[in-house]
């Protein structure tokens, strides 16, 4: 087994992979920037190297920094965790060309499913479900709407290269065809370097379903069942469950094998996810393979008892997966809070901040996954993930109330967070009868505003707040300066 | 005495007697002491205990809660059953910045919403431009956003480069009106 593992990355993740290295034995080696020297990943690893700049192309996707980071410290392999340099198939291939292991699967079969259209073709030669759609970029406008045309709008054109929402277009009619494909390529060239776009079926209203994969070095692959991640804002996830309500047991099966189908296609060795989308008639389409961990894996590890950081260590090390498909049994209801740094009032604004006050919530089958503490100045630079906050309960119903409970008992003073926000679609109509598709959040909650039943006692709060002993003894250990009437006299009025 | 204050923007009116040290406790803890607040027609009364300097534990009607409070400047957020309220004391606000509110309410300054990095200018001194004319793009976390001219006039100061780390108050550009 490795010795010491380098985490390429920050935040929460960092923190969950220092976790289950730490149960390992295994020393790990944290990386900041400027912005991050203080933070929780650096301050619970064994070993910590500086990167540079807080910009992330100086930092924490500077290959040359991360490599010679690995080297100085001994270092045997690399975590990616997820972004960064999680997906990049030239980060994978200079690690191996160092004789570092990068945890995640070999460098060509990233390269192949991260371009949209060579992972279509791999998976229509395995025989995988797919969008319907054109599986090349066409230049001819005639040919391009005339596919269209036979798919049947509304019609999605897509990037082949990257994600995120980037170089994306609904194409309604065929009057826009021609000025969305010129966007669509004009954005992807300036995103990624690549103009190539493709188009396919958008459905206005389906589900995102996706299937945890594991496979070994040497072609053993199985299923580690669904996560169901349609409540999304901005194209990003925020609550993910696992099972998912829409999936009978014959589908969760048929999925579950074609899933497996399309991991083998690829070639594929470590833990990845396959995204389906899985339309309003229940049939299912192959979207992409992330190979990486996914934020939201673990509502997973919760309802199968997996480690899934162990999984992916053990198998980058060539160990053999000794879990056959027969031994993954879920058991109970598994949910998945993103806790951002935003404001659900302002349209999930970033709300970066200091966190002032933070108190985590207790109690049977709860998990926080979390990268801040108290005093913590959230960077500006980054993603706005604080925390997840996850759950494990028998049935969908009592995850439900504990999710409700846990985030109510989460307190976070400093920076804004959608735990209100969340409360309340957790206890929406919708949510409860697992009426949950992508179109959720615009759909049900586009107009939210919080709840203000409890303003009377939230006034007495602002009243009592530093009246009492606890803010007379704070001013007796106050520093020299005297304190004048006006200082003590507070929100009294005379 | 009677308090006006602002509940996330909305106004909230009480009558309130605070009084406090020695009250004999009916609730849990040793009560450091009393309010009564009166709003409208309803009337409550409450004990209190500052737990820490972020918790106050409230005890009102029978019922106990957990207030967890912060304070900066005039706003304290207090956090209840897991709803957050940003409450101001209105009259105190405008006593202590006077000013201050209808400085950022006019829309007329062109300052980033949030703590931010500026990465891109796109205008120079001199330059003329049109109301909602883009002048800087700022990010933060990873979301980026175009500040505009508030409205036509020449820019006059530029105070800002790419890269800097600016905050909220900070005026980035100068516009001179004709």
């Amino acid at each position: 087994m490795f010795e010491k593992i380098l985490i390429a990355n920050r935040g929460e993740i960092a923190l969950r992979v220092i976790h289950t290295c730490r149960e390992m034995g295994i020393k790990t080696v944290a990386v900041y920037s400027d912005a991050d020297k203080t933070a929780a990943h650096v301050i619970f690893s064994d070993e910590a190297v500086y990167l540079g700049p807080s910009e992330p192309s100086l930092s924490y996707l500077n290959m040359d920094a991360l490599i010679s980071a690995a080297r100085q410290t001994g270092a045997e392999a690399i975590h990616p965790g997820y972004g960064f340099l999680s997906e990049n198939h030239e980060f994978a291939r200079r690690c191996q060309d160092e004789g570092l292991v990068f945890i995640g699967p070999p460098p060509e079969v990233i390269q192949a499913l991260g371009d949209k259209i060579t992972s279509r073709k791999i998976m229509l030669d395995g025989g995988v479900p797919v969008i319907p759609g054109l599986s090349r970029c066409e230049p001819d406008m005639a040919v391009l709407k005339e596919a269209a045309r036979a798919i049947g709008y509304p019609i999605l054109v897509k990037a082949t290269a990257g994600g995120g929402g980037k170089g994306i277009r609904i194409v309604h009619g065929p009057e826009e065809m021609e000025e969305a494909v010129a966007q669509a390529s004009s954005e992807a060239f300036n995103a990624f370097g690549n103009r190539e776009v493709y188009i396919e079926k958008f459905f206005t209203r389906a589900r995102h379903i996706e299937f945890q994969i594991l496979a070994d070095q040497y072609g053993h692959t199985i299923h580690l069942y669904e996560r169901e991640c349609s409540i999304q804002r901005r194209h990003q996830k925020i609550i993910e469950e696992t099972p998912s309500l829409a999936l009978s047991p014959e589908l969760r099966e048929e999925m579950g094998k074609a899933a497996v189908k399309a991991a083998k296609s690829a070639r594929y060795a470590n833990a990845g996810t396959v995204e389906f989308l899985l339309d309003e008639e229940n049939r299912f389409y192959f979207l992409e393979i992330n190979t990486r961990l996914q934020v939201e894996h673990p509502i997973t590890e919760m309802t199968t008892g997996l480690d899934l950081v162990r999984l992916q260590i053990e198998i980058a090390n060539g160990q053999k997966l000794s879990l056959k498909q027969g031994d993954i049994r879920p058991r109970g209801h598994a949910l998945e809070c993103r806790i951002y740094a935003e404001d659900p009032e302002k349209d999930f604004f970033p709300s970066p901040g200091t966190i002032r006050f933070m108190k985590e919530p207790g109690g049977p089958g709860i998990r926080i996954d979390s990268g801040i503490y108290q005093g913590f100045e959230v960077p500006v630079d980054y993603d706005p993930i604080l925390a997840k906050l996850i759950v494990h309960a028998g049935t969908r119903e009592e995850a439900t109330a504990k999710m409700i409970k846990a985030l109510q008992d989460y307190i976070i003073l400093g920076v804004k967070t959608p735990i209100e926000f969340m409360m309340d679609v957790l206890n929406s109509r919708p949510f409860r009868e697992g009426r949950v598709f992508t179109d959720f959040i615009p759909a049900h909650f586009s107009d939210w505003k919080p709840d203000r039943d409890l303003a009377d006692v939230a006034v007495m709060a602002f009243l009592a707040h530093g009246q009492g002993k606890a803010g007379k003894k704070k001013a007796s250990l106050g520093p020299e300066k005297a304190l004048s009437p006006w200082d003590t006299l507070g929100n009294w009025k005379l | 005495m009677e308090y006006d204050f602002m509940v996330n923007r909305e106004k909230l009116s009480v009558q309130a007697v605070i009084s406090k040290g020695a009250v004999i406790s009916k609730g849990p803890g040793n009560s450091e002491g009393h309010i009564q607040v009166q709003r409208e027609n309803r009337s409550y009364e409450a004990e209190f205990v500052n737990v820490s300097d972020h918790q106050v534990l409230i005890h009102v009607d029978g019922k106990i809660f957990n207030a967890y409070v912060s304070r900066h400047g005039n706003i304290k957020t207090v956090i209840l059953r897991g709803r957050s309220y940003e409450i101001t004391d209105a009259d105190l606000m405008e006593e202590t910045s006077p000013g201050k509110k209808s400085f950022l309410n006019t829309a007329s300054v062109v300052a980033s919403p949030m703590p931010a990095v500026v990465i891109g200018i796109l205008v120079k001194i001199g330059d003329r431009v049109e109301k909602g004319r883009g002048l800087i793009i700022v990010s933060a976390m990873k979301m980026e956003t175009t500040l505009f001219a508030p409205f036509e006039g020449r820019v006059s100061g530029i105070h800002a480069d790419i890269g800097d780390k600016v905050m909220p108050a900070r005026i980035l550009v100068d516009i001179e009106k004709d």
